[in-house]
């Protein structure tokens, strides 16, 4: 198979089903490109366009919009995705791909204040640990997990279900932006131009799924995409985690069911982080710099404590405590209730 | 026929009757014609009983009794039957308007000790119409007025050698002090809050000439003596106070209020809480403005009210709320309320606020903290640094803290404050005034992180 009629398959833009249907008929990405061009195979005018277009048109759009084309066999393409029969034949990556398994933190889009506290919380003990978190940058649970990751100073992976130059929600483009600055990446099986058809997004999920070693559901509706990742997770053998809800909240249904079926349940993001330490194929958690605790976070401990209480506690001068409150506070850490610094979940 | 013109009201239209029985019994004959007094401008209304004596001189230099020189002179009292002058409020007025003409200043004793406080100015004390005339002629030198006498007024003040432990607390009234700012302690009852407000008067700088005169200016106008010599007014009204008693008022001339006696000084609010709303709403516009309008039918004055504001208070109607001893037994629609009270307008003017914590045992009976005079003198540079850079921090304006040298980390720190922490323009204002202050105390020309961090952790929040 010639790289050149993969990279016009993937240009094509078919539903990955579809693709590996027609692979498994023709034998090789040449064979369905010239069976598309004879027009033997009925699909869009857009991917007929693709698959006899000159490759070299191809790679240029890949260039001009800033975008690589990693092959299954590359070095820089995760073996733990390439080894899944569903795998994606290439991915159009921006920024770095890590290619250690990952930990996913998934969830619905319309979720509340809590799950979406809850999520960033997750992200940052995830980056904090070292390990790359991978998530859809979808609205709702996604974002607050991607943003919990950047804000941990973590590496973080974005697997979109448009092209990679098309930034969907829009208002996540700083999002976006962030994760691709700190080192991360923004991943996707779709060619430049392919706007977000809600029928991409499923597909995208396996690759969620794919690239990770345990997939954590932080709030799931009984139907909906974070359930599919979990029946993706479990078809590719990772672990599934879920945190418990409320029984009769609709989008603690999905997770609590999950629960039920099998998944672990997960609790604060300190027992999220141990039971992530078990998960085969994940490095031992981190204890540099960013994992170690924070002194003053130590004290504030889990009831809160006032300036003055913390100020005996760590016998440190004034001025230094409430400045090293603030600046735990700007990060999310910590938040005033009252006269009392509390840890915020 | 003695007949008075120039809007008098009716004390002044019975300056007659006191001047013509002081007269007779000061031993000048008084004139049998026709008399007319004409207080110019004639459109001002005067009002009090403070015009008996120029009235007098007037009378009888114009009747040819005395030397028409004699009405070369600044003067005012009140006249009694028996010629004696009675002490009347605006002394120092009268010392300032002689010092900017150049004429002789003729006072009753009492308010001639408050017009000695303007320097340059040539007071004269006398006691009654026959020595005023004296005086005046220059035959009699006049009462020395003797100083005013820094009197310490000790109930209101105390040492910080007192306060057990309250570090925080402690840290929060040292930066308050060196740049003026509003500061709201608060905390379960019995914990020092109100201490710790007295201690401020005694670690803030002494006043400068100019600002001792706009106090007492505004102590004469009120008809009170001023008792606190040297030192900052620390003026402590009861939340039974009306609003004419905290901002001025009254009838006739207004009287300035609360707020004009703690000019240049403390304006404490104990228990907070329990003043009206409406009597809290009405300081808000002359705290921000730093003086106080009043308008009367005809009569319309400025007072100053450049003041510190300190306010004490509970979080809830009984005080335990929070407070870790688990006695409190309000209702959560109390306590919503009484924050309510409080996160009103008037709390967001507040630039610092931090909690005075319970002190324990061991700290009681331990050492007490660093003495207000080792405090005074970091506050006493901080401020000589911002009286080099224009003005106090609290009344930097947003222009003022634009301009100032700012490290790129403190810049990037006070923009995720906007982004993250609950913060309105006002009050990101207020931090970057608080922050300057930090940095001011600790002797640094520019405003870094660690001192946004510092004044954010102080930074107003309900």
């Amino acid at each position: 198979m010639s790289r050149a009629d993969r990279l016009r398959l993937a240009f094509a833009g078919l539903h990955p089903d579809r693709t590996r249907g027609l692979l498994d008929s023709y034998g090789s990405a040449g064979r369905v490109c010239r069976a598309i061009g004879a027009g033997t195979v009925d699909v869009p005018a857009y991917a007929r366009q693709a698959a006899v277009a000159p490759v070299d048109a191809l790679v240029e759009i890949l260039g001009r919009v800033g975008v690589a084309a990693v092959y299954r066999e590359d070095d820089e393409f995760p073996d733990h995705l390439a080894e899944l029969p569903d795998s994606a034949d290439l991915l159009f990556v921006r920024g770095t791909l890590p290619t250690t398994p990952m930990v996913a933190v998934v969830g619905t889009r319309r979720c509340s204040r809590y799950g979406r506290a809850l999520a960033g919380s997750y992200g940052r003990a995830i980056a904090a640990s070292g390990w790359p978190v991978v998530s859809g940058l979808a609205r709702g649970i996604d974002g607050a997990a991607h943003r919990g990751v950047v804000d941990g100073g973590g590496v973080g992976v974005a697997v979109l279900g448009c092209g990679p130059d098309i930034i969907y929600p829009r208002e996540h483009r700083q999002l976006h932006d962030d994760l691709i600055a700190r080192g991360g990446a923004v991943v996707t099986e779709y060619p430049p131009g392919t706007p977000p058809h809600g029928w991409r997004f499923p597909p995208r999920n396996r690759i969620i799924s794919g690239l990770s070693a345990a997939v954590v559901i932080v709030e799931a509706a009984e139907t909906g995409g974070a359930l599919v990742t979990a029946t993706m997770a479990l078809s590719h053998a990772r672990v599934v985690m879920a945190v418990p809800g409320d029984i009769d909240r609709p989008t603690s249904k999905g997770c609590n069911l999950l629960i039920c079926d099998g998944a672990l349940p997960v609790l604060d993001p300190a027992d999220l982080v141990e039971a992530l330490s078990f998960v085969p194929g994940l490095p031992p958690p981190e204890a540099g710099p960013s994992g170690h605790v924070d002194p003053v976070m130590a004290a504030v401990g889990s009831t809160g404590s006032t300036l003055e209480e913390l100020t005996i506690a760590l016998a440190l001068p004034i001025h230094e405590v409430a400045a090293a409150v603030t600046r735990l506070e700007i990060a999310g850490l910590v938040r005033w209730e009252g006269e009392v610094i509390t840890v915020s979940r | 026929m003695f007949s008075l013109v120039g809007l008098p009201d009716t004390a002044v239209r019975e300056a007659k009757e006191r001047v013509r029985a002081a007269i007779s019994s000061a031993g000048f004959r008084f004139p049998y014609r026709r008399i007319t007094v004409n207080l110019a401008p004639a459109d001002i209304p005067k009002m009090g009983s403070a015009y008996d004596l120029p009235i007098a001189l007037g009378v009888l230099a114009a009747a040819g009794e005395i030397e028409p020189a004699a009405s070369g002179v600044v003067a005012l009292g009140e006249l009694a039957l028996d010629g004696t002058i009675r002490s009347v409020r605006g002394g120092l007025g009268a010392a300032i308007t002689g010092r900017a003409e150049g004429l002789p200043c003729l006072l009753p004793a009492t308010s001639a000790a408050e017009a000695s406080l303007v320097g340059g100015a040539d007071v004269r004390g006398v006691r009654s119409l026959a020595h005023a005339v004296a005086v005046a002629l220059g035959e009699d030198p006049g009462i020395r007025p003797s100083p005013v006498r820094a009197a310490v007024v000790t109930e209101h003040r105390a040492d910080l050698a007192e306060v057990r432990g309250q570090s925080a607390a402690r840290r929060a009234l040292e930066i308050a002090a060196a740049g003026g700012h509003h500061l709201l302690f608060h905390g379960p009852p019995g914990c020092g809050k109100t201490l710790m407000a007295r201690c401020l008067p005694g670690i803030l700088p002494t006043l400068t000439d100019d600002e001792r005169l706009d106090v007492a200016r505004a102590w004469s106008a009120a008809g009170r003596r001023l008792a606190a010599g040297d030192h900052p007014p620390f003026r402590s009204p009861h939340h039974s106070a009306t609003v004419a008693a905290l901002v001025g008022g009254g009838s006739g001339v207004p009287v300035p209020g609360e707020m004009t006696l703690a000019h240049h000084g403390v304006l404490f609010l104990d228990e907070i809480g329990e003043f009206p709303a409406h009597l809290l709403n009405t300081l808000r516009q002359p705290i921000e403005a730093g003086e106080v309008h009043i308008a009367r039918k005809g009569v319309s004055v400025t007072f100053p009210c450049d003041v510190q504001l300190v306010g004490a208070t509970n979080l809830c109607p009984c005080g335990h709320h929070e407070d870790g001893s688990g006695r409190c037994k309000c209702s959560p629609g109390a306590i919503e309320r009484y924050r309510r009270r409080l996160s009103g307008p008037l709390v967001d003017r507040f630039d610092m606020r931090v909690s005075v914590a319970r002190v324990e045992a061991d700290d009681l009976l331990g050492p007490g903290g660093e003495a207000s005079e080792s405090v005074t003198g970091r506050v006493a540079s901080a401020r000589q640094i911002q009286r080099d850079r224009g003005c106090l921090n609290r009344n930097l304006g947003r222009g003022a803290l634009d301009c100032l040298p700012w490290e790129s980390a403190a810049a990037d720190l006070l923009r995720s404050a906007l982004d993250r922490l609950d913060l309105t323009a006002r009050g990101w204002d207020r931090v970057r005034k608080v922050a300057r202050t930090i940095a001011d105390l600790g002797g640094d020309e520019v405003v870094g992180e660690a001192h946004v961090a510092e004044a954010l952790a102080f930074r107003g929040r309900l």
